[in-house]
């Protein structure tokens, strides 16, 4: 499927005559212009290991294996300004595209995507400078979260959240199991 | 070692080293976990509750990372006389004082004892890089980070990331 193709189009559009009134039949050319296209050929990249698959994450075998770290991974799922792919586009079914959309939340949050923020108007000055804090596994957004003034004693504690509980599943390779409330 | 002389072997058992830590995107409860296992002196073979203990350097201590939403949930309280109870959020006392997170933890952790003041006064914290030139003079070891820091997108050369295969066209 080599060589090239060179597509034409014709723009036509009825246009208003710059003298006087339409008269009929007065149908005027406007545009044309030619679109050059080639088919290059591209060697194929690496194979999933399971094509029958439908979502792209079970094709690779990747179900369980994956977390807010794996950022080559999470920015083929997302938009140039840090945003989802909407699911009918990327192919992937609902339970690991939420699962994705969260670790890419707590990637956005632990700073690992510094050129995927939303574009700010130009000249845009922020008025109060907000303090650099560094974050990681972190589950609810930062305006949204209120200090725990009493936390309680041991048996009624109003534990911490750390993590997200839908990657709970995920591969470990210790012992130790994972805590989501410290 | 063994090819050390008697006097010497006895010299390095007891003397007391200066270990440093760098607590760039670490959490503080596990650089406290370090401090205080070293601060009593937990790391010897010849642990005695008497004043074995090493100093401890923690530079650094801005630059702090805290895991899940701990900057805005964690509160410290400060009972001080009867009607000044203040309670502070993490984010408001680090920006009020970069070091006394890392040093509320450590004291947290230490044994409570008469012992825990001469201990805190082996620990030395710094909120940046820079340190005193005769702290520095004494530093023997620099003790690894407990959490791997994991790499932004910004950081990985264009050949892995084009290395890496495409999921979905």
């Amino acid at each position: 499927k080599s060589g090239s193709q060179v597509m034409t189009q014709i723009c036509g559009k009825r246009m208003k005559a710059s003298l006087g009134p339409p008269k009929k039949g007065n149908l005027v050319v406007c545009f044309s212009f030619k679109i050059e296209g080639q088919i290059l050929d591209v060697p194929a990249g690496p194979q999933p290991p399971n094509p029958e698959a439908k979502c792209p994450i079970y094709r690779w075998n990747l179900q369980h294996k994956y977390n807010y770290t794996d950022v080559l991974l999470l920015s083929q799922f997302i938009r140039s300004d840090g945003g989802m792919l909407p699911r009918r586009i990327t192919g992937l079914c609902p339970q690991e595209h939420r699962k994705i959309a969260i670790c890419v939340q707590m990637a956005h949050r632990a700073g690992l995507l510094p050129d995927h923020k939303p574009k700010l108007p130009e000249g845009h000055v922020p008025k109060r400078l907000k303090p650099q804090l560094n974050r990681y596994l972190t589950r609810w957004s930062i305006k949204s979260v209120k200090p725990i003034y009493k936390a309680g004693l041991k048996w009624c504690k109003k534990r911490m959240s750390v993590g997200h509980p839908a990657l709970k599943n995920n591969v470990r390779y210790s012992v130790k199991p994972l805590y989501i409330k410290h | 070692m063994s090819s050390f002389s008697r006097s010497a072997q006895q010299w390095a058992t007891f003397a007391r080293s200066w270990f440093l830590i760098d607590a760039r995107m670490q959490p503080p409860g596990k650089i406290a976990v370090m401090c205080s296992v070293r601060l009593q002196g937990k790391h010897k073979p010849i642990y005695h509750s008497l004043d074995c203990g090493d100093h401890v350097v923690v530079i650094n201590t801005r630059h702090i990372a805290f895991s899940g939403n701990k900057w805005e949930q964690k509160v410290y309280s400060s009972h001080t006389y009867p009607g000044g109870f203040k309670q502070v959020t993490a984010a408001m006392l680090h920006q009020k004082d970069p070091k006394a997170i890392v040093k509320l933890a450590v004291y947290g952790m230490l044994p409570k004892n008469l012992a825990r003041r001469t201990m805190m006064q082996r620990l030395h914290l710094f909120p940046d890089d820079e340190l005193p030139d005769d702290i520095r003079a004494n530093l023997t070891e620099e003790l690894p980070q407990p959490r791997e820091i994991p790499r932004k997108l910004s950081e990985y050369t264009q050949e892995e990331i084009d290395a890496f295969p495409r999921l979905w066209t």
